[in-house]
């Protein structure tokens, strides 16, 4: 209830001004989005305690920390997937775009429109490469086959897909590879021209040469997108990765630079983990 | 002893010599696994035999495309009727097939478990009412409608359509009877297949689509419409085509409610016959030429069952791609913008509920009213009565279904739990051999009732010299329940965790030690399940039982005897018209045995449930 009566205190109502409906973020701002005092709760487990954290726009933000940590549960409350869990509830404030994204009347399509994820595991959907990427589109009313033609090619050249895929875009996505399965799984995301992309350990089922391209892809990519990425893999984190934010037992420990949390963790927790010591 | 003997002689060879017991062992399940290829193999040849002298007097072509059926003259085209089972059962996978799926996926992704009603009256009745519907499991209470609309016999389906369909559509046209009512009630029947398939086809699809598309700005009913319902098409094509099978086989349900008249389709209450129907009104009587053009008429029926049940295997499994090449010719398109959409996918959602509460409805009024209607009619005179030639009573009905039960299980279960102990413990997984098994088994379960009653006619009344009788009914029975029973006992084998069987061959135990002492045991409650199911399937059976244990209404107790079964006494009942309080009776009576055999199911698989 209390998100209700936020309110007032100047974020922009998702109906207050006649707009696309789907448009309703506003991310002219240098931050993508502002995490205040969260706190989220399985049933009766308290899955993250009082995060404020600041992500800042078209950069990389990582995430890591031990398994359980919650890095993945805050990544999932960025896009309300955690709607789906039950006996979830998430306190605090969440603005994306200027907008809080836990208010009642905000509508789920727009915040996920605009709030893109790939997932741990690539999960194309069982159709051909190219109704896989058009899908989204076409789920937002998009019919003109020039049109999606022309959305699935620039998807498709943004994650650097087009060479590998132009000639086999009828055929099966199932039949990819586990990384190209998964590049293409950004590039669906990229379809619905998302302004954040969260990535939720996008290279853990992948192999080396795989995690490569999409690391590079990453750092291509942000140059459109504001990334947010929970990793296991803090080498990761340290090559890609603007900003830095390390998680322990449901807490953020540590945020900033990544070059600072890396070479100069503040908290010894946090210098014990890259150093691995724990985790 | 012997096998550490062994392996010092031959220490190179890995495994040890298997002991001739285990060898005669294997020989048997794997014997008995192959009985369904014999069964089917049995069937067709015998129908096929039977079916020789009407092709020769009559034609093949004269036969399938003849269009008059007079056997006092001799004039045996099949033409119309075929015509009329293909559309009926047409009628009946479009609106069956439809309320199927549609409340197979409400049933997966909307039904809630439990209602959260609102009562905030003092009236402290309808509190304590709210209460007890707020603590009701609904997904249960679905799952089960499912099961007990596939368990009620199809004579009652019958009963049900003559009484209640047929009344409500005369309103509408005609005297009620003909194509619309039949395909209703077949809709009916091959509902319940049609929602558990597609329902167990949609659990089956990975959760990552439907969070994926829901991670896109998907609704939730567009990414159920648009990508779950797609993910899960070949599973939900096999359920239609099953339903489909079901649905052209079925011949009691619809005997009373076609109209029987040999004429095309004109309309939707123009009086059929279907092939099934034709086979039921005159097999009683026929002899010579005309009862080997219905036996032909039977083999027509079979070999489109077959062909149907076979068809299942050409179903893609998984999307293959699509063929040719796709060319983009996006350059200069004007861009487009998003709008909201998901409308069209709310409302089919919104369809789906409504399907899912009409499936409740119709098993409520079917139950209502067959209770209204019967409950009085269980008189002591039906119930306590002396068996007469005359008036039809409940005792030799229910004793010789009682023998039929025995008989058949006797024979049916130890067939049955070997082959799946063959296909479970045995069989190398992805075995070509096995396939065939499998595709033979589904080929038996696909079988019409009345297919398998002209052959138990042929084989085990004629051939055989059994006569009509409660003997010649069960072997025709267990031909019926050999699938449902390998079925469901594989189920249970293979719920048996591998550890269990590993620790006793770790101790030495041999194949079929294992399997008799550790296996068999632990798949106890599966195996009492197969049985239940078996018993509804012979408790429920009536074309099958006709022309193979006869339709008197008095039994001399002996399993050489001629009787009526439960099922068959409701049909004879019924059929002429004179005794339907007698009918409602048996009706009653079987819809109780229906719920009761359902509730010892629930309460076996809750019992395991728990235990894991």
């Amino acid at each position: 209830m209390h998100l209700f009566s936020r309110k007032k205190e100047g974020a922009a109502a998702p109906k207050a001004e006649k707009k696309d409906p789907l448009e309703i973020f506003d991310f002219s701002g240098d931050n993508a989005i502002v995490i205040e005092d969260v706190d989220l709760y399985y049933g009766d487990f308290q899955a993250l305690k009082k995060i404020n954290m600041v992500v800042p726009k078209l950069q990389i933000t990582a995430m890591i920390g031990p398994s359980g940590c919650g890095k993945s549960t805050l990544i999932k409350t960025l896009n309300r997937m955690n709607d789906l869990v039950e006996g979830c509830r998430v306190e605090g404030r969440i603005e994306i775009g200027g907008v809080d994204i836990y208010d009642r009347r905000l509508d789920l399509s727009a915040l996920r429109k605009n709030v893109g994820m790939v997932f741990q595991k690539p999960n194309p959907f069982p159709m051909s490469v190219y109704d896989n990427i058009a899908y989204g589109p076409r789920t937002f009313g998009v019919r003109s086959r020039g049109a999606l033609d022309e959305i699935v090619e620039r998807s498709l050249r943004q994650a650097a897909m087009w060479d590998e895929l132009k000639d086999r875009l009828n055929k099966s996505a199932m039949g990819l590879s586990g990384g190209q399965q998964q590049r293409l799984c950004i590039a669906r995301a990229l379809a619905v021209g998302p302004q954040i992309l969260l990535m939720d350990e996008p290279t853990s089922a992948l192999d080396p040469i795989s995690t490569g391209k999409i690391e590079e892809l990453c750092g291509e990519l942000k140059k459109d997108v504001t990334i947010v990425m929970v990793t296991h893999n803090m080498q990761q984190a340290a090559r890609i990765s603007d900003k830095t934010g390390f998680f322990l037992l449901g807490e953020l420990i540590e945020f900033g630079n990544t070059d600072d949390v890396f070479s100069a963790p503040k908290h010894p927790e946090t210098e014990r983990y890259i150093t691995g010591r724990f985790g | 002893m012997e096998a550490t003997s062994a392996q010092e002689k031959k220490p190179v060879r890995h495994g040890s010599k298997a002991k001739p017991g285990e060898v005669s062992a294997r020989v048997l399940f794997t014997a008995c696994a192959c009985l369904s290829i014999v069964a089917v193999f049995g069937i067709i040849g015998y129908i096929l035999y039977g079916s020789i002298p009407a092709f020769r007097e009559i034609g093949f072509f004269n036969f399938l495309f003849g269009s008059t059926w007079t056997p006092t003259y001799d004039h045996f085209g099949i033409l119309p009727m075929l015509v009329n089972s293909i559309v009926v059962t047409l009628g009946a996978a479009l609106i069956g097939g439809t309320v199927g799926v549609f409340t197979a996926i409400f049933l997966a992704f909307w039904c809630p478990d439990r209602l959260h009603l609102k009562y905030n009256g003092k009236n402290a009745f309808l509190q304590k009412t709210v209460a007890l519907i707020n603590k009701i499991n609904l997904r249960t209470i679905f799952d089960q409608i499912i099961k007990i609309l596939a368990g009620i016999p199809s004579i009652v389906y019958g009963l049900f359509g003559l009484e209640v369909v047929v009344n409500l559509l005369s309103n509408v046209g005609g005297d009620g009877k003909g194509i619309l009512a039949c395909s209703i009630l077949l809709a009916v029947m091959i509902l319940p297949t049609v929602t558990s398939l597609t329902k167990n086809a949609l659990d089956a699809v990975p959760k990552q689509y439907y969070e994926g598309a829901l991670a896109m700005g998907n609704t939730k009913a567009q990414a159920v419409f648009r990508v779950v319902v797609p993910a899960a098409r070949s599973g939900i094509i096999s359920a239609l085509i099953l339903g489909i099978g079901r649905a052209i086989g079925e011949a009691m349900a619809v005997v009373w409610v076609s109209g029987n008249r040999v004429l095309f389709p004109s309309g939707l209450f123009s009086y059929i016959r279907t092939m099934t129907t034709n086979i039921v009104m005159e097999m009683g009587y026929a002899s010579g030429l005309h009862r080997s053009a219905l036996i032909a008429t039977g083999l027509v029926l079979l070999v489109m069952v077959l062909i149907i049940t076979l068809s299942l295997n050409l179903v893609p499994k998984e999307f293959k791609g699509k063929r040719g090449e796709k060319v983009l010719r996006g350059e200069g398109a004007q861009p487009v913008a998003f709008r909201k959409k998901g409308h069209l996918s709310m409302a089919a959602a919104i369809f789906g509920m409504v399907c899912a509460a009409l499936v409740g409805i119709i098993l409520a009024t079917i139950v209502i009213y067959i209770l209204v209607q019967g409950v009085g009619c269980l008189t002591a005179d039906f119930l306590f009565g002396e068996q007469s030639v005359a008036t039809p009573t409940l005792g030799p009905a229910f004793l010789a279904t009682l023998e039929l039960i025995g008989i058949t299980l006797v024979i049916a279960l130890p067939l049955g739990i070997c082959a799946a102990i063959y296909l479970n413990e045995y069989s190398k997984k992805g075995s070509k051999f096995v396939k065939v098994i499998r595709t033979f088994i589904d080929a038996l379960a696909g079988v019409p009732s009345i297919v398998f009653g002209l052959f138990g006619n042929i084989l085990f009344v004629t051939a055989l010299g059994l006569r009509y009788s409660v003997l010649a009914g069960a072997f025709t029975m267990v031909l019926i329940v050999l699938p449902t029973i390998i079925r469901s006992a594989e189920e249970a084998l293979y719920a048996v965790p591998m550890p269990l069987r590993e620790a006793s061959y770790g101790l030495g135990a041999g194949k079929v030690r294992t399997i008799f002492k550790i296996v068999l045991p632990s798949a106890f409650p599966g195996i009492a399940t197969a049985s239940i199911l078996a018993i509804g399937r012979i408790i429920g059976e009536s074309a099958a039982l006709i022309f193979t244990m006869g339709t008197s209404f008095n039994f001399s107790g002996s399993p050489a005897g001629a009787a009526s079964s439960l099922a068959v006494l409701l049909y004879v009942c019924a059929g002429e018209g004179l005794f339907m309080d007698q009918a409602y009776a048996l009706a009653v009576i079987l819809l109780g045995l229906t719920l009761i055999l359902n509730l010892i199911v629930y309460f076996i698989e809750r019992h395991v449930r728990k235990k894991r």
